[in-house]
């Protein structure tokens, strides 16, 4: 034939949206396809039309047109084939060989419309992510769609298989109900291009018109491989199963030409080539590319015009006219707020006023007012179901949001500005965030969609895509890698992106002496890190709502979330770009916490706190966050946190807003901390940039710390107005950009006057910090439950124990905020069968004082036992405070116990009291294995316990050890107990239904009730038949079960070798000087990586040896001997030396603020040299003494637990020297000299630092499943 | 798969004439031609990142006039430009 001369469109194209399938981004696509003049592109992706709205995003920017459509599996029209079942699972895999069809999208005639509702529909017609459609779907729908019948069509399938009657049949079917293309495809694998020009014979023979694709999934050949692991990672198979092999690398997106030469080898001369139909053409491959680029030109959509995007489609308000219903609203906000009528402030309300006018102009400006009404309505919604609800971001600078009830905080009292939320420079939709409780969420989100309905209201989707730890678990499967070797693969990598794989091996310590960069696994890991990024599969936005006018589901494809919600195939930027409100409604735990300690209260103490109440200014809670005793407390919880806090002195929330503010990692890496303390703890004078700027820095003495500030230092030095200013502010990050705002600016301030050295100063400090400053009304809002949560923790320790407890807020696990209860005076009580309920409670309890050493004294907040020990001062004073009125304790709630079900712990809870253990088996018909874990962590000791009562019978006998107890489960689950018709009502119902009998165990068991217990089982296992376990064992059955250790601190078994060796306990090392060099021990609480200035990567750790928490630090110098143990330890002893920043002395002659005496003492940390795995060297010692576990401290190669087994015997690999820079993977640099790690902030390697790990006591013998027979521990 | 090196004439891209056994046969037409991927994860650490491709030419030929034709399949190794007679009907 003769070359053509057209254009080809590509009209069958899965982008990386296809999840598990395409491999090329929208962008890239679009980007090849305007780079090989294309006029336009389709994206069909694979079940959703989730990549639209980027794909035609790209397009516009590629200058192309977009075609859109989607690849749709088919169902059978019976609703029996494949992808029809009560579970989503098999039918997802059953999907996998289901035929599918394209259906595009026409322009004009509201095919996107049919197209967006008939996706909706094929998700609704089947299981949870098994979309699927039938010929009679699509009838539905069809208006403005266009049919493709390729090769994996019933169609096209029917043809391959020379079945001429079905081909005809299913053809007759679709073209009854739509209009059918036939899509021609030759990937030039064995018998392509026979089966091509069968299936174009086909169309030419039923007169239906053929267009030619090439099924494209990924951009170039090279792609290939990362197509087949998704293929395996999809069909859960190995690569180079049979169905997965014979491919070849041709699916990629073919130019012209190339697609060109398939049409001529489809309709060239050979056998089963195509010739022209008796209608008679020139050239076969010329009509069927022709007929390809006509519908491509049909199906070319206009962004604007068929997809409506580019324009708000904001809710209808009913009662019309919105702006004057927001302006009334408002209005009446003044009454309300007290900033209008008789008694208000004239000059609060004369600024309340002049802004109001500012607002109202802007939002009037903007047609923004069903918005904002909108979002009242919904917070009102939200409140009015009784869920707490708070502002979070720049919303909370807006007066408007302050007078109609979404936020709370009076922007005119903090001093916050709207700009910095909605300004006429702003392009971009303002956002209100919504933060409400977390356990709740989902029930907020039910209310909307519920008021707005799902033609109106949605969640927002997020793609989760292939970070190094999955792209390694589905590639390692791919290779057929067993389970336990990809786990152990996978894990050693924390959270870094995929492409950074390799060279983190390299570059990280841990990783360098892991074996993992063995030969083996390099193509392993060259291929997982070309899964970099794609999209694995749809989610639930963590917050994201949209709402919509009422035809939302003509412009959005909706599918169903796990929790049943609808969600929208669009995720937070589609739903912008396609001109929707998204509403960032957040679930935060400590909401929900703070919500569970209120309820917990007036359960109690039949108190009504009102939390938003309260007032603002509590002086003894100050004192508690001066303290640096804020474990728990929101936002200022973590080590570094609780170092700045106590180094801030925060007396107000003012201060607790600067505090959150300069809590990031820009401000702390510029060292802007220090001159801002040494400013506001009057050791250096304010100091201004100019004076004329004192008023904008007054509040934090000159130094820059809110984008407010930076907004205003632009508006005094230009008047060009805050709008402006903050137009600026945001193109301050770009350094792109920087230079010609320079010279605005520059020229701006000389008019009015600034001399040049002046603007220099000022423009230096706005380039170095402008970027870096934190919004203050976030840090506002955010202040709020920071400040309600320290006033909880003050004033009812028990209750907001409890609700962190079940609510789980924060960084740390479970046992350290349970170590910081003793540490405040608040018992831990165990499990009980009689006493626990479903989750944590506060229970009053009888003071004892008996507990030994790991009790300290109750206080009114943690005293260091060393000062507690001390007496005397204000700790006695605040002990004999605290001593007044009931103590009260936590009692573990049941579902702390590993494995056991709602349904169980709730049966527990209302069948009690129990006698009995047997009473127990028989009536709370809990599991077997679940009975036992009760059993080891003592849930029945109370049962048993001599109280007067009890002992006051005849014949007791003594009290049963857990050990009998956990025999005695044993035989009423055993086999004799079975055989006898019934061990229980429930274990045993089976047989008992067959049998018709119910009759009770007692009469049914081989022995009788010897001196009995309660159980009629002590003639088997007699109390104290069995040892009692030792208080080590006890920990560490409590550690396996509840990941707690609640009898007492882990750390209290390694006295000895503590004592031995000279460790410092964290309650002491206040006390030792700055530079010494110490020792260390404690349980690790939690690993962090921060973003710090010099681009290094320090890993920052904390122990915990129940005297309090130690901060330690590791530079990069020491990481090669250190970092695996680090990770991988959950014991650690360590070297360092103590460092004490900002150690406050007042200069002679001047007096220093009133601070606390010994509260500095706190912010000490040690610098990190060295590290051993405790439970190791404790081994060593019980084996071999002191003088072995010197030994192997100073040789510097105790072995121990590593990220992957090391070769067994051998040493770690000599670390390799880090690279000069060691930044292979490339450091990001920031104007102020601040470089980033790349591997700051990517999370910890190992596991979850909230559990211990399951194997505790390392290598010590039977330490799981040992309980029976007594084996000796450490410390035992 | 069994198959033996030969040497291959290639004309517009086709194979035309080859070598096998001694004798020359003459590609009377291209009955099918297909490519397939060589499977890259069984190789250790392969240096490229696109996999080698195979092409398969499944032929009618014959060493001569007299004769009667039968159906060979060729391989090529894209990257080496190696062939290999796979198969033959006859």
């Amino acid at each position: 034939m003769a070359s053509w001369p057209g254009d080809f469109t590509h009209l069958h194209v899965a982008s990386s949206y296809s999840m598990r399938y395409g491999t090329a981004s929208p962008a890239a696509l679009a980007e090849r396809a305007g780079q090989a003049g294309m006029p336009a592109l389709a994206v069909t992706d694979r079940d959703g039309l989730y990549g639209a709205v980027k794909h035609a995003q790209a397009c516009v920017d590629a200058g192309i047109r977009p075609v859109i459509g989607v690849d749709l599996a088919l169902r059978d029209s019976a609703g029996t084939g494949p992808g029809v079942g009560p579970s989503a699972g098999p039918a997802r895999l059953a999907n996998e060989t289901a035929g599918r069809v394209t259906l595009l999208a026409t322009s004009g005639r509201g095919g996107w419309g049919s197209l967006c509702h008939l996706v909706s529909a094929a998700h609704r017609s089947g299981p949870r992510g098994v979309p699927g459609v039938t010929p009679g779907l699509v009838a539905g729908h069809s208006g403005g769609l266009i049919v493709l019948l390729g090769p994996a069509s019933d169609v096209g399938r029917a043809v391959a298989a020379r079945r001429a009657g079905l081909a005809a049949a299913a053809l007759a079917r679709w073209r009854e109900r739509a209009e059918v293309v036939v899509e021609v495809v030759d990937q030039h694998g064995p018998g392509g291009t026979a089966a091509a020009a069968r299936l174009l014979r086909f169309a030419r023979e039923s007169g239906v018109p053929a267009v030619l694709t090439n099924a494209v999934r990924y951009l170039a050949a090279a792609d290939q491989p990362v197509a087949q692991v998704l293929d395996a990672a999809r069909q859960l198979t190995p690569l180079g199963q049979r169905h997965l092999t014979g491919h070849n690398a041709q699916a990629y997106l073919k130019s012209a030409g190339q697609m060109a030469r398939v049409a001529a080898r489809i309709c060239g001369p050979g056998p089963g080539a195509a010739r022209c139909g008796p209608g008679g053409c020139d050239d076969p491959a010329h009509e069927l590319l022709a007929a390809t680029a006509a519908l491509a030109e049909r199906c070319s959509l206009d962004p604007a015009a068929d997809l409506g995007l580019g324009r708000l489609h904001l809710p209808e308000v009913p009662g019309g006219d919105e702006f004057a219903q927001l302006r009334r609203r408002c209005q009446e906000g003044m009454h309300r707020r007290g900033l209008s009528g008789p008694g208000a402030q004239p000059w609060r309300h004369r600024e309340a006023a002049r802004r109001l006018a500012r607002e109202l102009g802007v939002i009037a400006t903007k047609g923004l007012a069903s918005y904002f009404l909108t979002v009242a309505d919904v917070a009102a919604l939200i409140r009015d179901r009784g869920i707490r609800c708070a502002i979070r971001g720049s919303g909370a600078g807006c007066l408007v949001n302050y007078l109609i009830g979404i936020s709370d905080i009076d922007p005119i009292d903090h001093d916050l500005i709207m700009e910095r939320f909605l300004a006429e420079s702003r392009t971009t939709m303002p956002d209100i965030d919504l933060d409400v409780e977390s356990a709740r969420r989902i029930e907020a989100y039910r209310a909307i969609i519920e008021r707005y309905g799902e033609e109106r209201c949605g969640c927002v989707s997020m793609m989760e895509t292939y970070r190094a730890r999955s792209a390694i678990r589905d590639t390692a499967a791919a290779f057929g890698l067993p389970p336990h070797e990809i786990d152990a693969i996978a894990k050693a990598f924390g959270h870094i992106r995929a492409r950074g794989i390799r060279a983190a091996l390299a570059d990280l310590p841990e990783l360098r002496a892991s074996n993992l960069a063995m030969p083996q696994l390099t193509s392993l890991f060259r291929v997982a890190e070309r899964l970099d990024g794609l999209p694995r599969h749809i989610a639930m936005h963590p917050c994201g709502v949209v709402l919509s006018g009422g035809t939302l589901l003509d412009r959005v494809p909706v599918e169903r979330s796990a929790e049943g919600l609808p969600l929208c195939q669009y995720d937070m930027d589609d739903v912008e770009a396609a001109g929707m409100i998204k509403l960032d409604v957040l679930g935060v735990r400590m909401q929900s916490a703070m919500t569970y300690a209120l309820t917990e209260i007036e359960r109690t103490r039949g108190e009504q706190v009102d939390i938003d109440a309260i007032k603002r200014d509590d002086k003894p809670t100050f004192e508690m966050i001066r303290s640096g005793h804020t474990l728990g407390c929101f936002q200022i919880e973590s080590p570094g946190q609780r170092e700045l806090v106590v180094r801030l002195e925060p007396r107000g929330l003012g201060d607790l807003i600067v505090d959150i503010s300069l809590f990031r990692p820009g401000p702390v890496n510029s060292d802007m901390i220090t001159p801002y303390l040494d400013i506001k703890h009057r050791r250096r004078p304010a100091c201004y940039p100019h004076e004329d700027l004192a008023d904008a820095l007054r509040e934090t003495g000159g130094v820059v710390i809110f984008h407010e500030q930076v907004l205003r230092i632009i508006h005094v030095m230009t008047d060009c107005g805050l709008s402006e200013a903050e137009r600026l502010r945001r193109k301050l990050s770009d350094a792109s950009a920087r230079p010609a705002i320079k010279e605005r600016f520059g020229a701006a301030a000389r008019r009015r006057g600034y001399d040049g050295t002046t603007v220099q100063r000022v423009w230096e400090v706005l380039e170095a910090f402008g970027g870096f400053g934190f919004c203050k009304a976030h840090a506002a809002a955010f202040a709020i439950p920071t400040y309600q949560s320290a006033w909880l923790k003050r004033h009812y320790p028990a209750a907001f124990y409890a609700g962190v407890l079940v609510h789980d807020p924060g960084m740390y696990p479970k046992r350290v905020i349970t170590g910081d209860a003793r540490l405040s005076g608040v018992p831990v009580l165990p499990v009980d069968v009689n006493a626990s309920a479903a989750d944590w409670r506060v229970e009053p309890v009888a003071r004892r004082l008996d507990d030994g050493a790991d009790r300290p004294a109750a206080s009114s907040f943690p005293l260091s036992p060393a000062r507690a020990r001390r007496g005397g001062g204000r700790g006695a004073e605040r002990r004999r405070v605290h001593r007044i009125g009931p103590v009260e304790g936590l009692r573990t709630g049941l579902r702390e116990v590993r494995g056991i079900s709602d349904a169980e712990a709730e049966r527990i809870v209302t069948r009690r009291p129990y006698e009995s253990l047997r009473d127990f088996w028989e009536r709370a018909r809990i599991s077997r294995p679940v009975t036992e874990r009760l059993v080891l962590v003592g849930a029945f000791d109370s049962v048993y316990a001599r109280s007067p009562a009890r002992s006051a019978g005849p014949a007791r006998s003594p009290s049963p050890t857990r050990r009998d107890l956990l025999a005695r489960v044993g035989v009423l689950a055993g086999p004799a107990a079975r055989a006898g018709a019934g061990g229980r009502a429930g274990a045993s119902r089976r047989a008992g239904r067959e049998r018709g009998t119910t009759q009770h165990v007692h009469s049914m068991l081989p022995f009788g009730d010897v001196g009995g217990d309660g159980d009629g089982l002590a003639g088997l296992v007699p109390a104290g038949e069995l040892p009692e376990l030792t208080a080590a064992e006890r920990v560490e059955a409590e550690l396996e079960i509840l990941g707690i250790d609640i009898s007492q601190h882990v750390i209290g078994f390694y006295g000895e070798i503590l004592h031995a060796l000279g460790v410092v306990r964290a309650g002491d090392l206040h006390r030792c000087r700055s530079g010494a060099s110490v020792l260390v021990a404690g349980v690790k609480t939690s690993t962090q990586t921060p973003a710090v200035r010099s681009g290094q990567r320090i890993i920052f750790a904390t122990l915990d040896d129940t005297t309090g928490q130690m901060n330690l630090a590791f530079f990069e110098s020491v990481q090669p001997r250190c970092a695996a143990r680090v990770f991988g330890s959950w014991l650690l002893l360590v070297r360092g030396r103590v460092r004490r920043p900002g150690r406050f002395r007042p200069r002679p002659g001047q007096p220093g603020r009133p601070g606390q005496p010994g509260q500095q003492d706190r912010a000490v940390s040690v610098n990190a040299s060295e590290c051993w795995d405790l439970a190791v060297l404790e081994e060593i010692r019980l084996a071999r003494g002191m003088g072995a576990v010197r030994a192997a401290m100073a040789a510097g190669d105790v072995p121990g637990p590593g990220l992957t087994a090391a070769e067994p015997g051998g040493k770690a690999q000599p670390a390799k020297q880090a690279q000069p820079g060691g930044d292979s993977a490339g450091k990001v640099v920031y104007p102020t000299g601040f470089t980033l790690s790349p591997y700051a902030e990517t999370g910890s390697a190992g596991g979850s630092m909230k559990d211990p790990p399951r194997k505790l006591w390392h290598a010590s013998p039977g330490s799981s499943g040992g309980w029976a027979a007594p084996a000796r521990r450490p410390g035992a | 798969m069994y198959g033996e090196p030969i040497k291959v004439t290639v004309q517009d891209g086709k194979p035309v004439r080859f070598f096998w056994r001694g004798r020359l046969h003459s590609v009377l037409a291209v009955l099918e031609h297909w490519v397939v991927s060589r499977e890259w994860w069984q190789r250790n650490s392969p240096d490229t990142d696109t996999p080698p491709e195979r092409e398969f030419w499944r032929v009618e030929a014959r060493p001569g006039e007299e004769v009667p034709p039968a159906v060979y399949e060729l391989r090529r190794d894209v990257g080496t430009g190696d062939w290999l007679l796979v198969r033959v009907w006859d």
